[in-house]
């Protein structure tokens, strides 16, 4: 379809929580934020599994996928970039947001995420970081069709 | 209550002049429950005659300046370190460690697995004992417990319904021969309420399940162990959710209230009851905030105790809490700095009179906390309690006109958040509504705004910033070796392997019978389920088929 | 007549959405919700594939329990073996025009099931309680061969009426106790339901709710004796399987000879946002000085709204290439 260069529809974003943690005030302000900047976000609850969290991207047609991880749950993130590949959504962009060791930090840019968020982020610079990758992932989308 | 006119001493008017003129634009200062703080206090602020009626003396009603006659004096807090990591033998080793180190008391936190009802089998391996101790089955507790007098030392269970591990460690005192009526302690995670609002994390059972199954649990230690403290009503998570200290405390103590009506609707003995009754709350860095918070609560409790529910025993009125400091308030930036903050919040805790403490290791926004920075976080409670002399004097701040107001004020918001929460019909009722979510979800954005408009000044996060991070002293932390997880996945298998089926089967088929019969306790057999050889996935998976499977409101 | 021609990679994509991919489907809804260039083309394409599926809509209430259900019927319908398509619609913030769409945590249960397809929309500002889209959503979920079509709207209460253009089945659930909320279905939404639910029918005060809602349909609907009022515990599914035994009912009602359902009140809905569409768009392109005197009538009160819009349709006025005659009619010249 027709190439585009910026954002053609509202960016969807998916925030939402792999692993075992349940804590998502993080997760919570963050969708917040981003509503009140005029994204659309679609929000779980925390547990998700890998393969749903895939399957849930593809129904939903996401640009970015926000993971949140207070406990250790950013260990599988890899784990889910492969899945992402496997369902062929290799144009949706992946940030991780929470608290990551700076020594694993590193593994998950490896496995593909876009940007890794700490605790006392900068809410513009995440609102601002997510609708530029919602950017790409539509432009990246519009190409694979 | 506005300031008594009559109180006002003459030279106050000339002193406001002077400040009005230095400070033309001086802005108005809120705390975080929303209370306007004055730039001084004075007796206008507070009449000392009301000192009786509002403060009393410690150890007697209303328990304003603490809860007993010799407070810290006569027995210091309880050191309450939450751990857990790894596997079973790797916790029993910190435990004695730790109680080398100083800690009084026993805490176990397991795998957040344990929290969602999985054993190690039906997990992801990569994440199996990062955040707390892996426990499946009894010989995992016997484990953890090696070499440990529980019949001499308080242990504090993270354990939310239906009690797997505290069905476990009464298991093992039976095969130590050590009778139930010497093991003390506290389920630190018995509030479905708060976990239902505020901390998914250990919501297990539906609302209704979960209201019984507590109810069991209560019945059944008051009866058969008689120094467990089966109800802890937490404030912790509400505050760390993002509910303001006056919320946190209101809520805490309307859902009290309704565990103590549901607790009268099973006919129990308030009296006993009550005096088993303990509180749980976060100690956030506003510092002042924090110590009228308790007072507020403390007098608002015994109130509730002897008027709304007819209870004169002060015993049954005492407020007993634990303290654990505000991890919400730690920052990334400058870790270090998070010793100075704990500080101040534990400060803010003692002050407050609690009975044990938890302070956070500086690294816990870096990562689980590692031992090094666990260890610095109890030298801070020695060093305040020795070096400092914090417990020389009761209740040191009482008196002081600024926090008898505030106390005050404190106690205006909570009382008012309880009587919205009574119009609701009381916390089950508004939890189920979402009423109470959605207030805290509101506080979390706005203090979230007031830290992105600067309003709220966090070092080092929109203030003082620094370009580079000093070197940290601790070595990051490692990871539980795999295989040390393979093994334990393996001896889980040799564990069903060995046990008598038969009988795990009888002793699962029974509790799904108890559950379908309002007459017997859950509790009961929970137990009979852990001593048969049952893991604890396996005994909640019973009570989730039968009484449903919890799943929080979340109100985004 | 013409219509819009599909491109090469929009023949690609409904080859899939036909072969029951979905990713295929969810990229065309994407079309379709974001009204681009090629959503006319796919719509087209997919007509004739359509009238399959059981729709059902469902609205009521906010607190009512509509997500719950949702999640119920999803149950009940996978236990059947019926393949289950949601769309679930959540309000768009006024203020930002962002949203949050949190209906897929009540559903979680269902998330791995590769039987079930949900997508989220935000209203975008529509009112109505849908998406403005969601009826031509509805006929690619119905394309790509989903059983059953479930449609839950914003719950804001009141003006959901529309869900009766797009949905066959139309069921209004309420909850015991939603006191002034009953006011708010009474105000029209009652006329068009086909099966009225009590959602929460443990609860005290549910017979009495039912007993009022049997009232009131007696006052505003002829053989309301036929609209069933059905008692649910949709957390515990109690209530389900009766439900759908009338939702069956409701939907073969609806289907033609040929076992189709009939789709002209969706089609007829789908043309009447696609003529405001059209509409609107030719009116902005517009330049002419005479309608630059139509707003100068209007300005001057001479003429109003509806009057004013009366003369552009009747008189062709919004044709692509507007007659001189109409242009006389408007002008007076």
């Amino acid at each position: 379809m027709s190439e585009v260069t910026n954002l053609v529809r509202p960016a969807k974003v998916l925030v939402t929580k792999i692993g075992l943690d349940g804590h998502d005030r993080g997760s919570r302000i963050v969708a917040a934020a981003l509503r009140d900047a005029g994204l659309e976000v679609v929000y779980t609850a925390p547990w998700q599994e890998i393969p749903t969290v895939a399957k849930l991207a593809l129904e939903e047609d996401v640009d970015v996928i926000g993971v949140s991880s207070l406990a250790t749950d950013h260990l599988l993130v890899p784990k889910l970039m492969k899945e992402l590949h496997k369902a062929g959504l290799d144009y949706v962009k992946v940030i991780v947001g929470g608290i990551v060791p700076d020594n694993e930090e590193q593994d998950l840019l490896d496995a593909g995420v876009a940007r890794v968020f700490h605790p006392g982020a900068d809410m513009a610079d995440i609102v601002g970081t997510v609708q530029s990758l919602a950017g790409e992932a539509q432009n990246d989308a519009a190409r694979q069709l | 209550m506005p300031r008594n006119e009559q109180l006002a001493l003459p030279g106050f008017d000339d002193w406001q002049a002077a400040y009005d003129k230095q400070l033309p634009d001086g802005k108005t200062v809120r705390n975080r429950s929303g209370i306007e703080v004055q730039p001084m206090y004075t007796p206008a602020d507070w009449d000392g005659n009301q000192y009786e009626d509002k403060l009393g003396y410690p150890g007697t009603a209303p328990f304003t300046r603490g809860i007993y006659p010799t407070m810290h004096r006569g027995r210091t807090w309880s050191q309450r370190q939450l751990i857990g990591l790894g596997i079973p033998k790797q916790y029993n080793e910190r435990l004695h460690r730790m109680l080398k180190a100083g800690t009084s008391a026993i805490s176990m936190i397991p795998c957040n697995s344990i929290y969602r009802g999985l054993d190690a089998d039906q997990c992801d391996p990569l994440i199996l004992g990062t955040c707390g101790t892996i426990i499946n089955t009894v010989d995992d507790m016997e484990t953890c417990l090696d070499g440990i007098p529980i019949d001499e030392i308080s242990t504090a269970l993270n354990d939310p319904l239906p009690f797997t591990m505290l069905a476990q460690v009464l298991t093992v005192a039976e095969r130590r021969q050590i009778p139930w009526t010497k093991i003390s302690g506290t389920a630190n995670q018995s509030d479905y309420i708060s976990h239902f609002v505020a901390n998914h994390m250990f919501y297990r059972l539906a609302l209704p399940g979960s209201r019984r199954v507590l109810l069991d649990h209560i019945e059944f230690a008051r009866e058969k162990v008689p120094n467990w403290n089966p109800m802890s009503v937490v404030g912790q998570h509400m505050q760390q959710a993002g509910a303001t200290p006056a919320e946190a405390m209101a809520f805490t103590l309307s859902t009290a209230i309704q565990n103590t009506e549901d607790c009268l609707s099973r006919g129990m003995d308030l009296e006993d009851v009550l005096t088993r009754f303990t509180f749980f709350f976060d100690i956030s860095v506003s510092f002042f905030e924090e110590v009228a918070k308790f007072r507020a609560g403390r007098r608002i409790w015994a109130r509730i105790v002897r008027d709304r529910f007819g209870i004169s025993s002060e015993k049954a009125q005492r407020f007993k809490f634990h303290g654990q400091t505000s991890g919400v308030d730690l920052t990334r930036q400058q870790p270090l700095n998070n010793i100075a903050r704990v500080t101040a919040q534990a400060i803010a805790g003692i002050f407050g009179g609690l009975q044990s403490l938890h302070t956070d290791s500086f690294d816990e926004v870096l990562s689980t906390p590692t031992e090094d920075a666990a260890r610095i976080a109890i030298a801070t409670q020695n060093i305040l309690r020795e070096e400092a002399h914090l417990t020389d004097v009761i209740d040191p701040l009482g008196g002081s006109y600024y926090i008898e107001r505030l106390t005050d004020q404190m106690e205006e918001e909570i009382v008012a958040l309880m009587e919205k929460i009574d119009d609701l019909g009381g916390m089950y009722k508004a939890v189920e509504s979402g009423w109470v979510q959605g207030k805290i979800g509101a506080s979390a954005m706005a203090f979230q705004d007031r830290i992105t408009h600067g309003d709220e000044t966090i070092v080092g996060v929109n203030a003082y910033q620094v370009d580079s991070e000093v070197e940290l002293p601790v070595k990051p932390l490692d990871r539980p070796a795999p295989e040390d997880i393979e093994a334990f996945i393996e001896n889980l298998a040799k564990y069903k392997r060995n046990r008598d089926q038969d009988a795990v089967d009888r002793a699962l088929d029974d509790l799904g019978d108890i559950a379908n019969d309002n007459k017997r306790n859950t509790f009961e057999g929970v137990v009979n389920a852990s001593r048969a050889g049952a893991t604890q996935s396996e005994t909640i998976a019973v009570l989730r088929a039968e009484l449903g499977f919890g799943q929080p409101l979340v109100v985004a | 007549m013409t219509k819009s021609e599909l491109s090469e990679a929009g023949r690609r994509l409904i080859e899939r959405l036909y072969a029951g991919n979905p990713a295929a489907l969810s990229r065309a809804i994407t079309e379709v919700e974001n009204e681009t260039a090629h959503a006319a083309s796919l719509l087209a394409a997919v007509q004739k594939s359509t009238g399959k599926a059981i729709t059902i809509g469902i609205t009521g209430p906010p607190g009512a329990g509509k997500s719950t259900l949702v999640n119920a019927l999803i149950g009940e319908y996978r236990a059947q073996d019926k393949t289950v398509a949601v769309i679930a619609v959540d309000p768009s913030s006024p203020l930002s025009g962002g949203a949050i769409l949190g209906d897929r945590i009540r559903m979680a249960e269902h998330s791995h099931d590769t039987g079930v397809f949900v997508r989220s929309f935000a209203s975008r500002g529509h009112l109505g309680g849908l998406s403005r889209t969601a009826g031509r959503v509805i006929d690619l979920m119905d394309a790509a061969g989903w059983d059953i079509i479930l449609i839950e709207t914003v719950g804001a209460g009141q003006s959901e009426v529309e869900v009766a253009d797009i949905a066959a089945v139309k069921i209004v659930v309420s909850a015991p106790g939603l006191g002034d909320d009953i006011q708010a279905i009474k105000a029209g939404i009652l006329e068009i339901a086909d099966i009225l639910v009590v959602n929460k029918c443990d609860q005290p005060l549910a017979d009495q709710t039912k007993r009022s809602l049997k009232a009131m349909l007696k006052l505003k609907r002829q053989g309301s004796q036929d609209i069933p009022v059905l008692g649910t515990v949709a957390t515990t599914s109690e209530g389900l399987p009766e439900l759908v035994g009338e939702i069956t009912i409701a939907d073969e009602k609806q289907r033609l000879g040929t076992g189709l359902v009939d789709r002209k009140p969706r089609l007829r809905r789908n043309l009447a946002e696609a003529l405001g569409q059209l509409a609107k768009q030719r009116l902005r392109q517009n330049t002419s000085p005479e309608i630059d005197a139509l707003v100068a009538a209007l300005e001057s009160g001479e003429t109003d709204y509806m009057a004013a819009a009366e003369t552009l349709l009747d008189g062709g006025y919004l044709g692509a290439v507007a007659d001189t005659a109409a242009r006389a009619r408007i002008t007076g010249s």
